[in-house]
């Protein structure tokens, strides 16, 4: 039982650390426009893999007190992360969807969506 | 040899973020006893039953506790609506067609007969919030995918973009109207006491928390399916 | 109904809904709405300023669940003193963007609810009690702004959108984690709560926490190395918006880290990173702004370097240093607005925006190039202006604290910066050659905004006491984490 506890444990953070990790990487190295920003979504989603992650509580179930539920107060996982990551989720939607038009705006005047491309500002 | 380095760097933060997570047990019961109330979990498990009458505790914090969190997210998915016709707008002689190749009449045959449904699927999902899981955002997005749907089966296919500007402002107006209704009766803002609380696990319970998710699950749809169309761009009509 | 902090924001949000609708009946209203809530704001800020001096903090709470079940809202004298400002300026922006011609056409209606909710989710950042409702905010600020720096179709503006989108996303995830670890170890989310749970946190992850912190709001608060984004966002952005950012956004990111460093975590006497920091930020600023022939970035670079000087300001900690500090914030924030102002009129029509354009305009354009040498002599710090009661306060809390190096290299960058603003000041007024661009003078709000603010800089230099009281006790607020927890957790409604 302890065994199957560790493994679940390191698998779930571990997957999330690695999304965290594998969106750094996109955002850090790859030279089209898109992949930077999947990148970005891709980090997001580790990062609320990790909320939802922290909220859970061994052998709980989900917080609704569904008839036949109600007394059951002592068995459900931790609500707050999940409310959290609700608002989180549509506030990266919102970004990646800002993103994406800006993507849009500069294809249109340079022709290319590769960053090495376009870099006309000093950094 | 940039990329060895970004990875050099990758792996030191994975280690720093791994050993801090390490300090932090998977499935550790943090709550305590409910009755103790010593975090914010505790209270509102403890809470909600009996004060506001609602199955889901997660629909209950997400509108009521915290819902000046949600109404600040429902103002950020307005701004990028607002943002994208900002940043894409071009005036009306440079409007252009989409470019996508007619797809296959299998697509086109089941998005006819699948968005009904998809859409149905969706107002049920927010309508039911207070009782199952799900609520507004959930909901929302179930009818922005039916959208999606027939936005890509079909060139033609466009979505009226002053009706969806209407149902936006109106769902966003129901929202501030709610909570500004429990400033003028001498309460704080959003407070929930000004409709009958109804009895759990029924669809009328929980004051205005049923309402709101509608107003917030009207106003998702709205807006993801303004974003695809901008996206997509659309002929104005 | 009476005057409480929620209406700066639900009438924001309230307006910015119905006007779609409001668009559909007539035009124009598209135009007044929001002037019409930024000047509410201004009669808000005034009342509630008025209440905080009389009966103290006020602590107003949200959805009927006090703090920590619920969210709540905080003007103390320190918050209440930002969010005036903020107003302040937000309504003079808005004011100098009623007629000016480069947002008149349809995406008008855009740019005013844009611009009405920037200063909105800034002034919401300053006034709340919850560390998760901050982030929120933050990103009602952060979405509005990238799509206001691209506002022009211009070629740059997007490139440099895009670069404040990709770092300003970085922050967020920042801060998220941040948040996300101080709740697994205290199970709250409220600010005054986690500040009187905090020694339940461990080391290491308090150590974290901070780090994550200081880089997510160093992002937002301009810190070097870390303020990549902010010349190209200042210059891309049509001009009200850039003063907005300087004198706005950027006071809201200074916020929120002073409060996470000073609240939260409770330090008290000097905090050394946060001065390094700052002298870092400011030295490299300064030297920046040297090298700059476009007039924005260069007032861009010279933003980046007061903020860096109100962080070492904010590090030394004591109550003067505070005092300066929030001074420093009053100054920078209307200065570089009549600089922005100004600025923009004088080189309305050049395509590049570079200074050589600016050759000899005192002749064609008296009105605004006056002001904008008033406004030059104003942020370095000569007398009889503003700007030289804060710097003198700030040298003389560094003095109290024997930072002597502090203060040498403080007055070797003033001198850097008296350089470069009078080069300006001097290609207007003393070139030989005038500039062949063509003048535009400033409308009538324009010329309003731009005289208020130089009558109000010359104002505050003369009887520097109209808002030193108003400091004072925003200083003391800030310096005093007991009274910030117990107002808030004992508060009813």
């Amino acid at each position: 039982m302890q065994m199957i506890q560790q493994i679940i444990s390191v698998s779930v953070y571990g997957s999330a650390i690695a999304l965290l990790l594998i969106g750094l990487y996109a955002v850090l190295t790859k030279k089209h426009l898109i992949k930077i920003v999947i990148g970005l979504s891709i980090v997001d989603a580790g990062l609320h893999l990790l909320f939802v992650a922290v909220g859970y509580i061994n052998n709980g179930t989900a917080p609704i007190f569904s008839p036949g539920n109600e007394n059951r107060v002592l068995q459900m996982v931790d609500p707050v992360p999940q409310a959290l990551v609700l608002t989180a989720i549509v506030i990266g939607f919102a970004t990646t969807a800002v993103a994406l038009s800006l993507i849009i705006r500069l294809y249109k005047h340079h022709k290319t969506a590769r960053i090495d491309e376009i870099k006309t500002l000093k950094w | 040899m940039k990329k060895i380095f970004v990875i050099l760097l990758l792996a030191v933060i994975g280690y720093y973020v791994t050993s801090a997570f390490q300090l932090i047990p998977f499935g550790e019961n943090r709550i305590g006893d409910p009755t103790e109330e010593n975090n914010v979990a505790a209270y509102y498990m403890n809470n909600t039953k009996e004060k506001s009458q609602v199955a889901n505790v997660v629909t209950a914090i997400v509108v009521n506790y915290r819902g000046f969190d949600t109404l600040g997210e429902v103002t950020v998915l307005f701004l990028a609506t607002t943002g994208l016709g900002s940043i894409l707008y071009r005036r009306k002689e440079e409007e252009e067609e989409r470019l996508n190749k007619p797809s296959s009449s299998l697509l086109q045959t089941g998005s006819k007969l699948l968005f009904p449904l998809v859409v149905l699927l969706g107002i049920y999902v927010f309508i039911h919030g207070h009782l199952t899981p799900g609520g507004g955002f959930q909901g929302g997005a179930i009818i922005a995918t039916g959208f999606l749907l027939m936005l890509i089966a079909y060139q033609k296919y466009h979505v009226g973009h002053s009706m969806l500007n209407w149902v936006e402002s109106l769902a966003g107006i129901t929202f501030v109207t709610i909570g500004l209704w429990g400033l003028l009766t001498g309460g704080t803002f959003l407070e929930n006491s000004f409709l009958p609380m109804g009895t759990l696990n029924s669809l009328i319970s929980g004051g205005a928390i049923p309402i709101i998710y509608i107003a917030v699950g009207f106003k998702v749809a709205a807006e993801l399916t303004g974003v695809l169309d901008i996206l997509l761009n659309t002929k104005e009509k | 109904m009476n005057i409480s902090p929620v209406h700066y924001i639900a009438f924001p949000l309230l307006a910015a809904f119905l006007i779609p609708l409001l668009a559909k009946l007539h035009k124009e209203l598209v135009r007044i709405v929001p002037g019409i809530v930024l000047g509410y704001f201004l009669i808000i800020s005034a009342t509630l300023m008025m209440r905080v001096h009389e009966t103290g903090t006020i602590s107003q709470v949200i959805a009927g669940w006090s703090a920590p079940w619920g969210i709540n809202l905080v003007f103390s004298a320190f918050s209440g003193f930002l969010a005036s400002l903020m107003s302040l300026i937000g309504f003079l922006a808005w004011l100098y963007s009623y007629r000016f011609k480069k947002v008149d056409d349809e995406p008008s209606q855009k740019y005013f609810i844009l611009m009405m909710m920037l200063v909105t989710g800034s002034i919401g950042i300053v006034l709340t009690g919850d560390i998760f409702n901050l982030f929120v905010f933050m990103e009602i600020v952060a979405i509005s702004s990238y799509a206001l720096t691209a506002f022009y179709t211009g070629r740059d503006s997007a490139e440099a959108a895009f670069k404040y989108l990709l770092i300003g996303s970085f922050a967020s995830a920042l801060i998220l984690l941040a948040i996300l670890l101080l709740y697994t170890q205290t199970g709250t989310l409220n600010m005054a709560d986690l500040a009187s749970k905090m020694h339940l946190v461990s080391t290491p992850i308090k150590a974290s926490v901070l780090v994550l912190f200081l880089v997510g709001f160093g992002i937002e608060s301009e810190m070097f190395p870390l303020n990549g984004w902010a010349p190209d966002a200042y210059s891309q952005a049509p001009a009200p918006i850039g003063a907005i950012f300087a004198g706005v956004v950027v006071k809201a990111g200074v916020y929120a880290l002073i409060r996470v460093i000073f609240t939260i975590f409770g330090f008290s006497g000097a905090f050394e990173p946060l001065i390094i920091l700052g002298l870092i930020t400011m030295v490299v600023a300064e030297v920046s702004a040297l090298r700059q022939d476009n007039l924005k970035r260069m007032l861009a670079f010279s933003s980046i370097g007061q903020m860096g000087v109100v962080l070492i300001a904010f590090g030394i900690g004591t109550s003067n240093a505070v005092f300066a500090a929030l001074f420093l914030m009053f100054n920078h924030a209307i200065i570089k607005s009549l600089l922005f102002f100004s600025g923009s009129y004088l080189l309305y029509n050049s395509k590049t925006k570079s200074i050589n354009d600016l050759k000899g305009m005192a002749k064609k354009n008296a009105f605004t190039a006056l002001f904008f040498a008033l406004g030059a002599f104003a942020i370095v710090g000569l007398p009889p202006f503003s700007g030289f009661w804060s710097k003198l306060y700030l040298l003389m809390s560094a003095a109290d604290s024997h930072m002597f190096l502090l203060i040498a290299v403080i007055l070797i960058m003033a001198v850097v910066e008296i350089v470069y603003y009078f080069r300006v000041v001097g290609k207007l007024y003393y070139s030989k050659e005038t500039t062949d661009i063509e003048v535009t003078k400033p409308s009538i709000n324009g010329m309003l905004v731009i005289a208020f603010l130089g009558l109000l800089i010359l104002a505050v230099g003369f009887y520097p006491d109209l808002i030193t009281g108003y400091l004072h006790q925003a200083a003391d607020s800030l310096m005093d984490k007991t009274a910030y927890i117990q107002d808030v957790l004992t508060a009813n409604i």
